[in-house]
């Protein structure tokens, strides 16, 4: 298991170049200038300064500049070699703050001028952790139960009516499950606020509308595998030895049958933590997803690399911690 | 099994306490939502309308608007008195004792050196720095500073240490270049003397624009350092963030949580503190226009400054229809001298009411490419001015207003709305289709219009291509006006929509034959809507060049008479609205509020769309004086009383 880890751990930099050299591609290809002011524009000279500054001008320079930094490699190069103590040093001589220097430097905003990659992302990061966090266990217990109850009787009324309801999960998009939540349990019968985010009472409806596609995916995933698992010798065995009915399903059955959920959750988890654009704009939540979709409307290279470089990284550590639970679960699974 | 619930049970744990620990703020005694994020609260650079609303708030300059009173009078600030010597070119500031930042240190003379010194420097990118040219000496700084930094660049250094400390003492040299050239300085911590290139006569005006605010010095100095490599002032972001920001108004920042919200509690050092009616603002992050209105109706919001949901036609006609309902109670208010918030403030109670449709200090237009040649090397037929006035007169303006905006908007027939400028006459502008008494009338100007197209030989076959950037209903409006032009002159028209950015790129390149466009004013003054049509001005997107227009503008910026200045700035106007035509006003912009002028008093319903929130009384919860607060109180012909009486 340990070499298993070593192995994907040690992968992880690779990928990441490969996703990185990609969108940077994508992102410098698209047309539009970053520096572009929607309502008043600095004067040309200044604008040719500020590409220079940020090496906008040259795609094999700031290939290279954005990756040192943004890995933290520039940092460590400059911290060994002395440069950042004499720099700091040289600047307290001449009476000027030290340069700021976090380890691993997403950049600056291009569109937002009073806040860099790291805060934007430091602020949002963890609102679309939580958020996705709630909306994966939301999913699971919705999802598992919906799916038990399916296939204790398949093809009853309410296997057919959890069915249903998986269907319209997900089917729906999400901004008409959000909407029609928000006027019924906020506008009709006020129960909830209507947007932001902070305490428990806001994050209820946007949790719930995000875990719904997940819970109809777990539910049709909980309910094939409990039907295989229910035909099989061991539980034919497990009833033969007279283990009461709620031994069976839970004990030996759902237990195999979580396996393919259980896969599923590792992608599911990184999509739901990375944030929803449409959930956001609906709920008014200041989480990760606006970013993408506004870092590429603005052209905002920084932002976009700096969303895109985390949201990969994150997709591939939580299918590596899926892999550890499933051999952790599943002993048999080398 | 029991193993999975391991994992799921620290999940849920961590949940919970990130759901919990993220404790809500009370509720501030004013909330208010802007249309977008602020982009930046550093006065200097800022340059988007609700960042200079939400900066008014923390920051004070040496003047301000009384922005509830017609002419937008001038009234002291961090200034507590002024002189302007004879020849008119030379400001002697007092600045006065009580004036303190928000950590209790005072406001002094050298503060506003550095922060408009900030604002003259290349190196920050200021969005106004045109404005600061005014002052003598400015233009050259500016320019020899760009001049050093260029040489800077060039340069070969031995090694990095050599160019860094040639860095830093570029930068000692840039200081003592701006003491010397500028002429901006402080005699003493309580005068400030700044001697203009010419005389200004809307010096004042640009004095209230908060971009000419103070920042604090110790505080800012610690963000900004010249970059080793570039020689370049940067700056780090961090100082407007809550509890860092030192300022000088009403209120402080104590938190600002990007696209999430922003908190400002009162200024405790402010000098004019005893005005101030509300003890806290909250400002949260509502970009969708739908959740906007809808936070409003459940109550967490007492005012959308800028309501853009689509339907907010409706909402517009939903109040007309209450005005109609109590029409003679309002024509009689209005006559006594009320405005229209304070009008509907004494109406009944009603939810329709809570829509207020306000005049902007901005047009929308049309722009003509007018370089000889198109973009893709065809003879330019907008380049001849005759082609111009055909097309501006077949737009069917009022039908844009009327059907599309819904939003009670004024045709347009001027850049500059009407009005908006005390002293300043606008032109006729040209005849409109739309404007048109009758039919025969209408028939009259096509007939116009098809005659200056033949005199001017336009191509028969030719394409009129309309762009515009793919949002806020600019699809439908390009729509109408090419079949306005495809009915009244008979010619073919494709449209093109566009990504904003590259729209953007596109106006400034002139890659466009005809494109979509506002834009709003900065300032009082004609100039801060006629400049943007000056040849050599950097958002002058049609590539217009008339010289006898850049003389007339020349001949005003150097006329120290007010009144044969206003003169000449209409008579320019008068040019490009009624011969050149390098753009097509469209309609003057209204913005949409929503409030209900039952509890909340102390905006302006003036043209100029500049609201100084600090004015703002939430009316019966108890905090200041609960008064309405009408604009021009002295010109309104009834007694007090009755705009209290009827207060519930």
């Amino acid at each position: 298991m340990m070499t298993m880890i070593l192995r994907r751990l040690a992968a992880l930099p690779f990928i990441l170049l490969i996703i990185y050299t990609i969108t940077l591609t994508l992102a410098w290809a698209v047309p539009g200038n970053p520096l572009e002011n929607p309502e008043k524009r600095p004067k040309p000279e200044v604008i040719e300064q500020m590409k220079k500054q940020y090496n906008l001008d040259s795609f094999p320079r700031f290939y290279v500049s954005y990756l040192s930094s943004a890995t933290g490699f520039e940092y460590a190069k400059d911290w060994i070699s002395g440069d950042l103590q004499r720099e700091r040093i040289a600047s307290e001589q001449a009476g000027f703050p030290p340069p700021a220097r976090p380890v691993f430097d997403l950049g600056p905003s291009l569109e937002y001028d009073d806040w860099t990659v790291n805060e934007i992302v430091g602020g949002a990061l963890p609102v679309s952790i939580t958020l996705g966090a709630a909306a994966i266990l939301i999913a699971l217990v919705i999802g598992v139960g919906a799916g038990v109850i399916g296939a204790v009787k398949p093809n009853s009324i309410s296997d057919l009516f959890t069915l249903t309801i998986a269907m319209i999960g997900i089917s729906l998009p999400s901004f008409v499950i959000g909407t029609a939540l928000l006027l019924v349990f906020a506008v009709l019968v006020p129960l909830f606020p209507v947007g932001g985010w902070g305490g428990p009472t806001k994050a209820i409806l946007p949790a719930v509308t995000l875990s719904l596609p997940f819970a109809a995916y777990i539910a049709r995933l909980t309910r094939m595998g409990m039907i295989e698992a229910l035909g099989t010798d061991y539980v034919r065995t497990a009833r033969a030895k007279g283990a009461s009915e709620r031994a069976v399903l839970y004990k030996h059955a759902l237990k195999n049958a979580f396996l393919p959920v259980l896969s599923f959750l590792g992608p599911a988890t990184a999509l739901a933590m990375t944030g929803s654009f449409v959930i956001e704009q609906v709920f008014t939540i200041p989480g990760m997803g606006q970013h993408f979709v506004n870092g590429v409307q603005n052209k905002d290279l920084f932002l976009i690399m700096g969303v895109v470089l985390i949201f990969a990284t994150m997709l591939i550590l939580f299918n590596l911690v899926v892999d550890v639970l499933y051999r952790w679960v599943d002993p048999r699974i080398s | 099994m029991s193993r999975m619930l391991i994992p799921v049970v620290v999940l849920v744990a961590l949940v919970a306490f990130a759901i919990f620990g993220d404790r809500p703020q009370p509720r501030a005694d004013l909330t208010f939502i802007n249309s977008s994020e602020v982009n930046t609260l550093d006065p200097q650079r800022m340059s988007w309308m609700h960042d200079l609303r939400t900066a008014r708030l923390l920051f004070e300059g040496l003047v301000k608007n009384d922005v509830l009173s017609d002419d937008f009078t001038i009234v002291p600030g961090v200034a507590e008195s002024w002189e302007l010597s004879e020849d008119a070119r030379t400001y002697t500031f007092h600045i006065r004792t009580d004036a303190k930042w928000s950590n209790g240190k005072p406001v002094t003379a050298h503060d506003f050196v550095f922060s408009w010194r900030r604002a003259m420097l290349p190196d920050l990118v200021s969005d106004y720095v045109a404005m600061f040219m005014n002052i003598e000496g400015a233009q050259a700084f500016y320019d020899w500073r760009q001049q050093q930094l260029d040489a800077f660049v060039d340069q070969d250094f031995e090694d990095e240490d050599q160019q860094r400390d040639a860095a830093f003492a570029l930068w000692e040299l840039t200081k003592s270049t701006f003491d010397e050239m500028v002429g901006l300085e402080a005699i003493d911590d309580r005068t400030l003397i700044v001697t203009l290139e010419r005389p200004v006569p809307y010096f004042m005006e640009l004095c209230a624009f908060t971009v000419f605010a103070p920042v604090y010095e110790p505080l800012v100095a610690q963000y900004e350092r010249p970059d080793p490599i570039t020689a370049r002032l940067v700056r780090r972001p961090g100082w407007t963030k809550g509890g860092v920001l030192i300022s000088n108004g009403p209120f402080e920042l104590t938190s600002w949580r990007f696209k999430r919200d922003m908190r400002m509690e009162q200024n405790p050092h402010y000098w004019d503190r005893d005005s101030i009616a509300i003890r806290s603002v909250s400002i949260p992050s509502i970009s969708d226009p739908n959740a906007g209105v809808l936070a409003y109706q459940t109550g967490s919001i007492d005012w959308i400054s800028d309501v853009t949901s689509p339907y907010r036609g409706d909402m517009v006609a939903q109040k007309l229809q209450f005005l109609e309902e109590h029409k003679e109670r309002v024509e009689e208010l209005r006559a006594l001298g009320y405005d229209q918030f304070s009008i509907t403030r004494m109406l009944p109670q009603d939810p329709r009411a809570h829509t207020h449709a306000v005049s902007s200090f901005g047009t929308y237009f049309y722009n003509f490419n007018t370089k000889p040649r198109l973009p893709d090397g065809r003879e330019n037929p907008f380049a001849d001015a005759r082609v111009r006035r055909a097309f501006a007169m077949c737009i069917d303006k009022p039908a844009i207003a009327r059907e599309i905006r819904r939003l009670g908007e004024p045709s347009a027939h001027t850049l500059i709305p009407p009005g908006s400028i005390g002293g300043y006459t606008s032109p006729k502008g040209l005849p409109n289709i739309g404007d048109a008494a009758n039919e025969e009338e209408r028939q009259a100007i096509i007939a116009r219009s098809k005659a200056l197209l033949e005199e001017a030989n336009f191509p028969d076959d030719f394409v009129v291509d309309l762009a515009f950037n793919k949002d806020a209903g600019h699809d439908l409006i390009a729509q109408a006006i090419a079949k306005s032009w495809q009915k009244s002159l008979g010619v073919q028209t494709s449209l093109s929509q566009k990504e904003i950015k590259i729209f953007r790129e596109d106006l400034k390149n002139k890659q466009y034959m005809t494109a979509r466009a506002g834009w709003f004013g900065d300032y009082g003054d004609p100039t801060t809507f006629l400049d943007i049509n000056h040849s050599k001005d950097g958002n002058n997107d049609r590539a217009y060049n008339n010289p006898i227009y850049d003389q007339l503008l020349a001949d005003a910026a150097d006329e120290l008479d007010p009144l044969k200045r206003m003169t000449l700035l209409s008579e320019a106007e008068r040019i490009i609205m009624e011969e050149d035509l390098p753009m097509v006003p469209i309609f003057h912009y209204a913005t949409i509020y929503m409030f209900d002028a039952h509890k909340l008093t102390g905006l302006s319903t003036h043209p100029r769309t500049k609201q100084n929130a600090f004015l703002i009384d939430m009316l019966g919860d108890g905090v200041g004086p609960d008064q309405p607060r009408p604009m021009n109180p002295e010109k309104i012909k009834a007694p007090q009383q009755t705009a209290q009486g009827a207060t519930p």
